[in-house]
């Protein structure tokens, strides 16, 4: 039967696809995209670190203090997250 | 620069103080979900077992979301499927419509990115907090963190999880509108330099094109997989 065979080559053909996919799950994924997503990061944690400061400095009104230490917190947030997916990577 | 301009179509509405008429901007937004809808209504009236070129593409990307949804957040995201292909489909079509010239790029404007992000943001929390309730918080405490040293860390976390919508709307933007606005420059040496000189900025601008595309496909796969993985973090709490 003409049907039949073609059925169990599809089969065939499933499993080898699934099979496949299993294997190359393991690659990495697209590492320029990794790259423009740390350059913006560190940028936005340092901003966001900043905007905190400001905040909190306008309900308390410590005016330079607490923007200040919010934003070299920021500037660590930023590099240590930079860090963080480095080691990621390594993985 | 004009291709940035955002101009009424159309009469004005207003709702209250708001002004909600319809601009350039939403026409391509209309345009870019039309032809989302389009191509896969297209795509899968007919499921021919061979396929054909619409239909091909329509399930290219839809296993290109899938995958990329079980790779980074995991089988528990399955119900989110809908949300992150639709996501992924809206923000590639925009930016692929704005490659076309006299077109508008409407994910060239922080605002549109930014209401992106934000509601992938709050969103991402309030499931968060639905699976785990108050424990979400624990996202802030890293294990094996030193006592005299928690302060600091847990700060520095919430900074990291804050800065999350910003840097996910500025990345778009910013590509985008630096793409667009470095290839107006580069067409307009070909202008000034006439003849004779505007041949090297013509094949730069040639080069650009293609880089564009590139970036354009490259920032809706980011912004797509970047809302898997905070996902991820919502839904397996692991630290």
């Amino acid at each position: 039967m003409p049907k039949d065979s073609f059925k169990t080559r599809l089969e065939i053909a499933k499993n080898k696809f699934l099979k496949k996919k299993l294997y190359q799950d393991n690659q990495p994924t697209s590492s320029l995209g990794t790259a423009f997503k740390m350059s913006t990061e560190l940028v936005a944690h340092v901003v966001v670190g900043t905007i905190i400061g400001f905040i909190l400095d306008k309900t308390f009104g410590t005016k330079p203090w607490l923007i200040l230490i919010f934003f070299f917190v920021g500037v660590i947030a930023g590099i240590l997250n930079v860090f963080k997916s480095a080691k990621n990577m390594q993985k | 620069m004009h291709q940035f301009e955002v101009y009424r179509i159309g009469p004005e509405i207003k709702l209250g103080e708001i002004d909600i008429s319809f601009t350039n901007a939403s026409l391509f937004m209309v345009i870019s979900s039309i032809a989302i809808l389009l191509i896969f209504n297209l795509g899968t009236k007919k499921n021919l077992l061979i396929p054909s070129k619409i239909q091909l593409l329509a399930e290219l990307s839809y296993t290109f979301v899938s995958k990329m949804i079980s790779d980074t957040a995991g089988s528990k995201a399955k119900p989110y499927f809908a949300f992150i292909f639709s996501l992924f489909m809206f923000v590639l079509f925009c930016n692929m419509f704005g490659m076309i010239p006299y077109t508008f790029t409407v994910t060239s404007h922080i605002i549109v990115t930014f209401m992106l992000a934000a509601f992938i943001f709050i969103g991402v929390t309030i499931i968060g907090f639905i699976k785990h309730g108050v424990g979400y918080l624990k996202l802030f405490i890293p294990s094996g963190v030193p006592i005299v040293l928690l302060p600091l860390i847990v700060v520095i976390e919430i900074i990291s999880y804050l800065s999350r919508p910003i840097s996910l709307s500025v990345r778009l933007f910013a590509n985008m509108m630096a793409g667009h606005t470095m290839m107006k420059v580069f067409g307009g040496f070909v202008i000034s330099l006439g003849i004779i000189g505007g041949w090297l900025p013509l094949s730069f601008s040639v080069a650009l094109t293609g880089l564009e595309i590139l970036v354009a496909f490259l920032q809706a796969y980011v912004f797509a997989i970047l809302t898997c993985i905070y996902l991820n973090d919502a839904l397996n709490l692991h630290h």
